[in-house]
């Protein structure tokens, strides 16, 4: 039995190599890449020190469907390349500079263009001459703008541009495209489910498949090639109470295949509870306000963590610029955004305790549940492992890439995507309550504080969004379409009975809240979503970001809070429709 | 009594099915459930506080397959099928309504209409369309009723409107219907013609940019209204898109174009004519790098068929669509010049939808219906020189009560009067070489050193608006100086500029050489595919700058040498 597994290995490996070996567009990458960092020099200026070449191929099939009927088939395939040019050295390079002047032009993501979708070994070392060219020019440029920015100034940072790390060398063949006809079958039989419950005004299903196969290689020696197919299915509906309060619901799933995705029965019977809940949601009551102790259940709990807490964990070094006002801007933006990084708590404590935090991109799943952030390397070519983040409550490090932050030297291999990003984040404790327990726990405490009940949130949804891009996209939705309320809280009373309420938003919540977690439950489960970074790494993002979004899976046990600010939602609430839905035959 | 009644009731719907069975029943089930949710919507919307007085629903069906290469090498390959819905909801009235523009009023980023925008069914199940195009309904009418109180509010606030006509203007009822177009195009066979369209330009370093893309597509476009109309019109759409891109050595950047569009599967060029013109392009290219800039100048110039076409379409087209002599943030050219004189009395100018050739050569500006399901016109827009009529959509203007089907729209945009088949026609021509003679005399008559020749022409732009200077710009691609002794000398670098009456003042002689230019058109209501057709022009004079050029310092390193190391 050994022996065969070991020869399968064997076998993958080969098939590995041998992939690697007739690699042509990896080949065309490490010609035209060899030839810039011997080569490319105008005039006396700087050479590169450092180049690294990405290619990104991206098969991806979006596939959506209402009540049974598809309403979106896109199927595409995209090859795009990225260039990264460093020139200087370790310490002071054209990195961590914005102009103003690359605001204009787009120059922020000229580094990242489309390629030849055809394996022609000349064209694709054409594409990565000219993208190298024009970085190169704009590196110089760069360069001497921010020696000149520095000379302007008392410098006080002396942090290196970038870290040194030893080179690796990864390789794994694509993955076949596994997006087919049952892509199309499963949208449509979920979202028919939707067919019966005339009072659910819109609802969709929207599958996407994405197939990432990415090639890098730099002028360090380091390599690979890694595959990351993912399939993101996600189903959401939406209503309005008699009163027009929005109200809404999703579920969003992920995984590496579809087999990593609940068989469909599971998928229909869970849609079904979805929309029972959303129409007992629009006759459920509400409430005016409530200050007191608040149990994150389940899923619940992994989406605050991650929301509210996980954004925090990355470093983020402010960029320097030509124009002084953008730092003080920047900043201030960061903290406006719910707090900016971590940075300045390092060494302090930021949790209770009884809890620790680690992220490891080496496991591949908890308990049988798949997790969706592993990868042996990161998109700097860096090995990745396990990085304990906080422990006993206490701050130790941060996630970082290459770009290092005062007191963060080296790159933890968290570089995915734009900038840092975390992997799976597993929150641990040292004592934990069973799920009765920590209702108890909860009643004790409601009760000390002469509340008649407490407050439980099994679901979050989209309302505790404090995430740049999710923001916006509320900002967006000015009719308020999509409800800004918590999906699924409860009160729940001393006799054990609970009750649905509708339209609770939480009025604040800030990472300092998490200090304020009094106890645990023994059954984390495992909430996975893609990790939105926090505004200030759209600015301090590598030189060539790779366009995968990443995705983050929180092992996360329910969590009760001390307290909790909770408020009903205030509106203006949009008018009810006039005419009733068609599906509303009588 | 009852009993008759409903006999008579029976045999007259049984009437009209027979004649349209006779002539292939039009039972589209999407057709039927857009009338269905249409009729159904009325009927609730009417017991609201502000009922709607119009409404109608446009479903656009598109199905389209593409693929790109540069240098011989496939760039994108793409498969798309759409179905978008465009909904009119009006309240107020026909004098008064929530389309009314709002004067001085700012633009508004309308976001949320595109991110709330539902997305509709592909396929063709009743409920579910009808569930769409009841959300949508009820989002539009929302906006509709909130819109319509800015307005009332604007017209009170501003001071009154030059022109006073309403906001929408009665049509008649209109039934027609067209089976969906099959769709036919081999992608696989066409991402190896593309590869071999752009495989030449890879042999000249000279070439920057180039590639070729082929676009197959069927629209179909659903539409039905509460005047009673139901229109399906289906269509397939070929297209290939060559352009390619030379810099010369001071960096100017001088691009080449060239395009096929046809209606028929089978409308487009076969290899052999598509690749003895992209060698023609090239050789242009290399000429063009070579070539003397050209000196600012004014004098007496040529434009060959195709170049007229497109100074026509830039220059005279856009300035007889109808919102334009309405909104008062244009520049009204031709408002107040009705049956005067605007061009040389030997010009006649008129726009065509329903004209799908000249000669041998199809023309893409087309359609049988407009996007508001007016059936398509002719309209003289000019005889013998003396303005007529305008381009016009259900918008009014003053003195133009009603469309005369030129309201257009990409899909998910706003109708607005546009250009169809543009057509300029002469009562006097001469041959081309005669006009050649008349040149050479108009450069000696001016003492100038040379004219210009205007071979060819990638487009142009044009300001229409007050605030910014009304003026054109058309950039052409080839031009010649013709010398006062014949000879012809290709020069690069040349804008030609101006201002619309001016220019229309100086055409002094046409030739016999009609030309057509098919081409997409983009103005505030999308991309519509339009044509234009002219013989040569002789203008007296002509203004042309120099053209901007890159700064760009070509690449430090040679291109990567040639093949694969073994």
């Amino acid at each position: 039995m050994r022996s065969r597994v070991a020869a399968t290995a064997l076998v993958l490996l080969i098939g590995a190599l041998a992939h690697a070996q007739d690699d042509i567009a990896l080949r065309a990458m490490k010609d035209e890449l060899k030839r810039s960092i011997t080569e490319l020099q105008l005039q006396q200026m700087d050479k590169p020190y450092f180049l690294a070449y990405r290619m990104d191929d991206i098969n991806q099939t979006t596939v959506s469907a209402l009540l049974g009927s598809l309403t979106e088939e896109q199927p595409s395939r995209i090859r795009m390349i990225g260039v990264e040019v460093r020139v200087g050295d370790y310490a002071l390079d054209n990195s961590n500079y914005v102009s103003m002047r690359n605001f204009g032009g787009g120059g922020m993501f000229s580094s990242i263009r489309q390629a030849t979708l055809d394996d022609n070994y000349q064209q694709i070392r054409s594409g990565f001459w000219l993208a190298t060219d024009s970085q190169y020019k704009k590196a110089l440029e760069d360069i001497s703008a921010k020696r000149a920015a520095l000379q302007m100034r008392q410098h006080t940072d002396d942090v290196p541009d970038f870290s040194k790390e030893p080179p690796t060398k990864q390789m794994e063949p694509p993955e076949k495209n596994q997006a087919g006809d049952e892509l199309k079958t499963l949208a449509r039989d979920i979202s028919a489910v939707f067919k019966s419950a005339p009072e659910i005004y819109g609802s969709s299903v929207t599958i996407e498949y994405r197939n990432y196969y990415t090639r890098y290689i730099n002028s360090e020696g380091s390599s690979f090639t890694r595959a990351q197919p993912l399939f993101k299915l996600q189903i959401s509906a939406r209503t309005q109470a008699s009163d027009g309060l929005p109200i809404s619901d999703s579920i969003e799933l992920y995984g590496r295949t579809m087999a990593d995705l609940p068989p469909k029965d599971v998928l229909i019977s869970r849609t079904r509870a979805m929309a029972d809940r959303i129409l007992k949601l629009r006759a459920a009551s509400s409430l005016e306000h409530y200050n007191g102790p608040v149990l994150f259940e389940g899923d619940a709990a992994g989406e605050v963590f991650a929301q509210q807490f996980a954004t925090g964990l990355m470093a983020v070094r402010t960029p320097l610029s030509d124009d002084s006002r953008f730092e003080m801007f920047f900043n201030q933006m960061m903290s406006q955004m719910g707090g900016g990084s971590f940075v300045d708590k390092v060494g302090g404590r930021v949790l209770p305790e009884f809890l620790s935090v680690s992220d490891n991109p080496l496991l591949s799943d908890y308990k049988g549940a798949r997790l969706l952030g592993s990868s042996k390397v990161d998109d700097d070519a860096v090995q990745t492992r396990e990085t304990k983040l906080v422990e006993h409550g206490v701050l130790k490090t941060l996630l970082s890439t290459r770009d290092p932050v005062r007191s963060i030297p080296h790159s933890t291999g968290s570089r995915r995507g734009w900038g840092p990003a975390p992997s799976n984040l597993f929150v641990t404790s040292e004592k934990s309550l069973t799920t009765d327990e920590l209702r108890k726990e909860l009643l004790r405490r409601a009760k000390d504080r002469g509340l008649d009940y407490g407050i439980v949130v099994r679901r979050v949804g989209g309302g505790a969004a404090a995430s740049f891009m999710k923001m916006a996209t509320r900002m967006a939705q000015q009719n308020g379409q999509v409800s800004d309320s918590l999906a699924e809280v409860y009160k729940l009373y001393a006799d054990g009975h609970e009750e649905l309420v509708q339209g609770v938003e939480i009025a604040e919540m800030t990472p300092s809240t998490f200090k304020d977690v009094v106890a645990v439950g023994d059954t984390p489960v495992v909430f996975t979503d893609e990790f939105i970074p926090r505004v200030g790494a759209i600015f301090s993002m590598g030189l060539s970001a790779s366009s995968n979004v990443p995705v983050t899976s929180c092992v996360v046990p329910s969590m009760l809070f001390e307290e909790v600010s909770l408020v009903k939602n205030q509106g203006p609430y949009p008018n009810l429709p006039i005419s009733p839905s068609p599906l509303a035959k009588q | 009594m009852n009993w008759l009644l409903k006999l008579c009731g029976v045999s007259l719907l049984l009437f009209p099915i027979l004649v349209l069975d006779a002539q292939q029943t039009p039972s589209d089930p999407v057709l039927t459930a857009m009338q269905q949710e249409l009729t159904r919507s009325l009927q609730n919307l009417k017991k609201a506080p502000v009922p709607p007085y119009f409404l109608s629903y446009q479903l656009t069906d598109n199905r389209s397959t593409s693929a790109s290469a540069s240098f011989g090498a496939l760039t994108a390959s793409s498969d798309r099928t759409s179905r978008l819905l465009d909904l009119d909801l009006r309240v107020g009235d026909y004098a008064l309504d929530n389309t009314h523009p709002l004067r001085e009023a700012g633009r508004s980023m309308n976001f949320s209409d595109q991110i709330e925008r539902q997305k509709i069914p592909l396929e063709n199940d009743s409920d579910a369309l009808r569930v769409a195009l009841w959300l949508e309904t009820e989002r539009k009418y929302r906006s509709a009723v909130q819109h319509l109180q800015q307005v009332k509010a604007n017209v009170q606030v501003k001071v009154e409107a030059e022109d006073r006509s309403g906001d929408f203007s009665h049509e008649g009822a209109e039934k027609h219907f067209e089976p969906p177009a099959p769709f036919s195009f081999n992608k696989a066979n066409w991402e190896q013609k593309v590869r071999n369209y752009t495989a030449p330009f890879a042999l000249h370093k000279e070439i920057i940019e180039n590639s070729a893309e082929v676009i197959g597509e069927v629209e179909t476009r659903r539409y039905v209204n509460s005047d009673g109309s139901s229109i399906q019109i289906s269509s397939p759409f070929y297209r290939i898109i060559i352009s390619a891109t030379a810099k010369a050595d001071d960096g100017m950047v001088l691009p080449l174009h060239q395009t096929y569009m046809s209606f028929r599967p089978d409308g487009l060029p076969d290899d052999a004519t598509v690749m003895k013109d992209v060698n023609s392009m090239v050789q242009t290219l290399l000429a063009l790098v070579k070539a003397p800039l050209a000196e600012p100048y004014t004098g007496p110039a040529i434009l060959s068929g195709r170049s007229s076409a497109v100074f026509f379409h830039e220059i005279f087209g856009h300035r007889v669509e109808g919102q334009r002599q309405k909104n008062e943030d244009e520049a009204q050219t031709f408002k107040k010049k009705v049956n005067q004189s605007v061009l040389p009395d030997f010009l006649s100018v008129y726009s065509d939808p329903t004209l799908k050739a000249l000669g041998s050569t199809e023309l893409v500006g087309y359609y049988p219906y407009d996007d508001e399901g007016v059936k398509a016109y002719r309209v003289t827009v000019v005889d013998k020189g003396i303005l007529k009529n305008f381009l016009m959509s259900r918008a009014p203007i003053e003195g133009f009560d009603h469309s005369n089907g030129h309201g257009r729209r990409q899909q998910g945009y706003k109708v607005v009067a546009r250009q169809s088949n543009l057509v300029v026609e002469s009562s006097k021509k001469v041959s081309r070489s005669e006009l050649k003679k008349l040149l050479i005399e108009q450069i000696k008559a001016a003492n100038k050193p040379y004219g210009l020749f205007f071979d060819d022409i990638e487009g142009g732009f044009t300001f229409t608006q007050r605030v910014i200077p009304n003026a054109f710009n058309v950039r052409p691609t080839v031009v010649y100086r013709v010398y006062p002794d014949g000879r012809e000398e290709l020069v690069r670098g040349v804008d030609l500029i101006g201002t619309p009456l001016i220019a229309f003042s100086k055409i002094v002689a046409v030739d016999d050489q009609v030309s057509v230019f098919n081409g997409m058109c983009g103005a505030e209501s999308g991309w519509v595919p339009v044509s234009a057709s002219s013989p040569g022009l002789l203008v007296s004079q002509i203004e042309v700058q120099r053209k901007e050029k890159s700064q760009e310092r070509a690449p430090l390193l040679p291109p990567p040498s040639g093949l694969q190391p073994k």
